[in-house]
């Protein structure tokens, strides 16, 4: 009998153990999760920064920033066929600037672009709202230019 | 000018990284060192064959079940076996630091081999590979390969 409850008060030791490591774990899951938003806060906070830079910026329509680079395969064969396809179904209601990073090193360190293609969306007052690293389709660009229209 | 790339599939990245992941956080959960100890094993003998360690889950199971389809890029392969190695590396001392009583200490080894296997499963950013390519660039002899042209070091290169 002494022996089954000295079973049992190790079986609880362990579980508790169990639980307490179940809850570390979930808890620096959940801090680096965290730890990410903030750092794609801090990267849409730098490029709002430097965003006043474009002077080709209408005020007033939504519009897209895409990075590239010449030799970007991704940008020819997809990034580019999905904005055009864009532009074509908005029309004047969505402005897309084009930046091509091994010309202007500068703005992609602003805007911390680390690789292509990589699009910002702006608002209609030219402020980033929301950033894809990696190819964007038409329709994921869609549904982020209507959250800021 | 720069180097000629390889073909590199990573969705068996993915899948090997995913399994790392879960396998190590068992082992944390449940507290059982061992499985670190596996899990370092499993990742230094795929260093040492040039894949990745649980290429066979890919290989076997996911890709024939059509659940996994290859993603095959133009990359250097070399970085990415760099990376699996260090990570073994750290995952053994881990194990062998938790089994001699430095459960803090080793715990906090396998931790990291975990949020930087979810750094490059979920964000695309390797950070063995980063690792290799700086060390390309102080010429340090055995890392030879130049990151992809236009893609910053340790960045997932698109198709």
């Amino acid at each position: 009998m002494r022996r089954d409850a000295k079973k049992r008060g190790v079986g609880g030791v362990m579980l508790l153990q169990t639980v307490v490591r179940l809850i570390a774990a979930a808890g620096i899951i959940g801090f680096s999760v965290t730890a990410f938003a903030l750092v794609k806060m801090v990267v849409l906070a730098r490029a709002r920064r430097s965003s006043a830079g474009f002077s080709a910026f209408r005020r007033g329509v939504p519009g897209i920033v895409y990075f590239t680079t010449p030799d970007c395969v991704t940008c020819k064969a997809a990034q580019r066929p999905a904005l055009r396809a864009l532009v074509k179904q908005l029309d004047r209601n969505v402005q897309v600037i084009e930046v091509d990073a091994t010309d202007r090193p500068d703005l992609a360190r602003q805007w911390s672009v680390l690789s292509v293609p990589t699009t910002f969306i702006l608002d209609r007052d030219g402020k980033p709202r929301q950033v894809n690293h990696g190819f964007a389709s038409a329709a994921k660009l869609l549904s982020q230019l209507q959250r800021v229209s | 000018m720069p180097d000629a790339l390889g073909k590199v599939d990573h969705s068996s990245l993915k899948v090997n990284q995913g399994t790392i992941i879960v396998l190590l956080l068992v082992s944390f959960v449940a507290n059982v060192p061992w499985l670190t100890a596996a899990v370092a094993v499993v990742m230094v003998a795929g260093t040492m064959a040039g894949r990745p360690g649980f290429f066979f889950i890919y290989s076997w199971l996911l890709r024939p079940a059509g659940i996994v389809k290859p993603n095959v890029l133009a990359d250097n392969p070399e970085p990415h076996r760099f990376a699996q190695g260090f990570g073994g590396v750290v995952a053994a001392i881990s194990a062998l630091s938790t089994l001699l009583g430095a459960a803090v200490f080793g715990w906090s080894l396998a931790w990291l081999v975990i949020v930087l296997a979810a750094l490059n499963l979920f964000v695309g950013f390797c950070a063995g590979c980063a690792v290799y390519y700086w060390l390309h660039r102080l010429q340090v002899p055995g890392f030879s390969k130049n990151p992809p042209t236009g893609f910053f070091p340790g960045m997932r290169p698109r198709t």
